[in-house]
């Protein structure tokens, strides 16, 4: 689904403090599978992430979209692309302080024109699936953890994408949470969902949702294999 | 139809995200009010003057002949009214007697005019309302009525007692506020004026087209006569208010000086959260136009909100409130205006001028920093 060749990533590129965040990686994602990025801080698991979720542009090498090249793609279609195709969770949540959590699930979508009352059943049949239809009309600050990050799933799920993408999703959770969050995953992939996480947890790498593992370090990736 | 709903659904964000910084917004939206208030009452303000004078002089004499002693007014004999009446064209010439009376007790300068009404009514005068709120007859602060008494001091030292027969209307209080109309014999002991002298003569013309070439020949006739002509006073009038409004634009000016400041770093100043919040709209799949369209919805919203604010306010302080914060500039030197309510005359051309000059220029100043962060790559979103 998803071909990266020969990526390279630098940061501050000729400038006295450059960085190089990854080194020549060659990665074949398939759909509907689960795929964990492991390795510690500073590995290079986020910005790959980044790269495979259309966030940002390698410096050198290319990606393949289902065999479309989207390297060279101008920033509107990228958009568009990370629209339809990515829904993203991330470390911090980051959900939009000061509005609901129904608002917050909207909010992907309204770029897309959707009527507001269908856009509006569509969050809530989600916040439904989360058990969160309770939360729909609280401010996001009123949430506890665990609630703020499956309102951060159901935004990832509004625009119905086929890649799921978790940047360190347990990273601010307990042990009971984390596997709730992984119980969420398990569902996602069984309705056919491709998912990408990053995560240095044992909890998510150790789960048997998990197909596969690509181990980084150093901005490289050391090895990559199957879960048996 | 789907654009309209992404408009719809960008709006319903922008409106929601308002609410968010209320302190912020609030104190944009108050400033901005204010300085639309402040800028919008002097333009009703002097425009309302303007037009108000210019539909009292409608009815003004066509020319006016004044003597002139030393550069200074005279009183104007009489017989000028003959050889004037002979030349052709003219068609009524008749002499007036007016002047200003100084009240010692009120402080303030009324202006009495003959009536031709009164003539045969010698003792008896009709007063504006202001000069029936300033009693002069030292009965406290009790408003004059009919039948009340008012002494003068005439110009030979002696007092002249005069009967309040009626009050002036209402609806001309710009000019008859300190206006006293009196018969002729009054007007004449009062001031000890001869019998075959006028303060000036008003003329009517059979052609207005004709009006300069009477003139010139009254001139020619009197060389101490000095026609003015009507078009003169309103142009006259025009000049004096546009100066006041003037004035008062520069005084203003410091204000909307201070707003821009204020608006530039109010509304430029992105915040850490606001920036944050533009990186997550972007990583969740908005394109740079819609947080540019996001962000040109809330600054019309502040500035569209504050525009009608102020223009109500200053329609409510000038048309209702009597212009109670620059009365004293803008009217003039007369004491006689303690309330004083204009007819609402309003241009849409000064409307559209305050709108460009202050709307559009917001709302453009709100956008640029907003282009800035939202041309941000999204993944710096996932390092927060």
């Amino acid at each position: 689904m998803i071909r990266l060749q020969n990526v390279r990533k630098v940061f501050n590129a000729d400038k006295s403090n450059e960085f190089v965040a990854i080194e020549g990686v060659n990665l074949s994602i398939d759909s509907h599978g689960a795929t964990v990025l492991k390795g510690p801080s500073g590995s290079g698991k986020t910005t790959l992430l980044s790269i495979l979720g259309c966030m940002a542009r390698p410096t050198s090498g290319r990606i393949m979209l289902k065999e479309r090249e989207i390297t060279s793609l101008p920033e509107r279609f990228l958009t568009e692309v990370r629209r339809e195709t990515f829904g993203i969770v991330f470390q911090q949540f980051n959900l939009i302080k000061g509005i609901t959590a129904l608002e917050n699930v909207m909010l992907p979508a309204y770029p897309n024109g959707e009527k507001h009352a269908s856009l509006k059943k569509r969050a809530m049949d989600l916040l439904d699936l989360l058990n969160l239809t309770g939360k729909a009309f609280s401010k996001v600050e009123w949430l506890s953890g665990g609630e703020a990050q499956r309102i951060a799933i159901a935004r990832a799920l509004i625009n119905n994408p086929a890649i799921i993408i978790a940047d360190e999703p347990t990273a601010h959770l307990d042990t009971r949470l984390s596997r709730e969050f992984m119980e969420i995953m398990r569902q996602l992939k069984k309705e056919g969902k491709t998912l990408l996480i990053a995560s240095h947890d044992p909890i998510v790498y150790d789960s048997t949702v998990i197909d596969r593992i690509v181990e980084m370090r150093d901005g490289k990736i050391e090895s990559s294999g199957d879960v048996p | 139809m789907g654009a309209i709903e992404k408009q719809r659904n960008i709006l319903d964000f922008t409106l929601s995200s308002l609410g968010r910084r209320k302190g912020k917004n609030i104190a944009l939206v108050v400033v901005y009010t204010f300085v639309i208030f402040l800028l919008a009452s002097v333009l009703f303000f002097t425009h309302s003057l303007k037009k108000e004078a210019s539909l009292i002089l409608q009815d003004a004499p066509e020319m006016t002949v004044q003597r002139l002693l030393a550069g200074r007014q005279d009183l104007i004999p009489t017989h000028y009214i003959d050889t004037i009446r002979q030349i052709r064209g003219v068609q009524s010439v008749a002499p007036r007697l007016w002047g200003y009376y100084y009240d010692a007790m009120s402080g303030a300068n009324y202006t009495l005019m003959v009536n031709a009404e009164l003539n045969d009514r010698a003792g008896e005068i009709i007063i504006g309302n202001g000069v029936s709120m300033r009693s002069m007859s030292g009965i406290g602060n009790q408003a004059l009525r009919k039948n009340d008494i008012i002494p003068f001091k005439t110009y030979d030292g002696s007092v002249l007692t005069l009967k309040v027969r009626g009050l002036l209307p209402f609806a001309s209080e710009l000019v008859t506020a300190d206006l006293i109309l009196v018969s002729e014999a009054d007007f004449r002991t009062l001031f000890s004026i001869a019998n075959d002298q006028a303060t000036d003569l008003v003329l009517n013309v059979r052609n207005a087209k004709e009006l300069s070439t009477i003139a010139a020949k009254i001139t020619q006739i009197h060389p101490d006569t000095r026609p003015i002509l009507r078009e003169e006073i309103l142009r006259t009038y025009d000049a004096v208010f546009d100066w006041r409004g003037g004035v008062i634009f520069m005084v203003l000016s410091g204000v909307f000086f201070a707003f821009i400041i204020l608006a530039w770093d109010k509304a430029t100043g992105l915040s850490a959260e606001e920036k944050r919040e533009i990186g997550i709209l972007k990583a969740i799949g908005w394109e740079t136009s819609d947080i540019l369209l996001m962000k040109f919805w809330e600054g019309s919203a502040v500035s569209i909100a504050a525009f009608f604010m102020g223009i109500f306010l200053a329609y409510l302080h000038i048309f209702l409130a009597s212009s109670i914060l620059f009365e004293p500039v803008l009217k003039g030197w007369s004491v006689l205006y303690p309330s004083f309510r204009l007819t609402p005359y309003i241009s849409v051309y000064q409307i559209a001028t305050l709108f460009f000059l202050t709307v559009i220029p917001y709302t453009v100043v709100t956008i640029v920093p907003s282009w800035r962060s939202a041309t941000i790559d999204p993944d710096s979103v996932m390092r927060m």
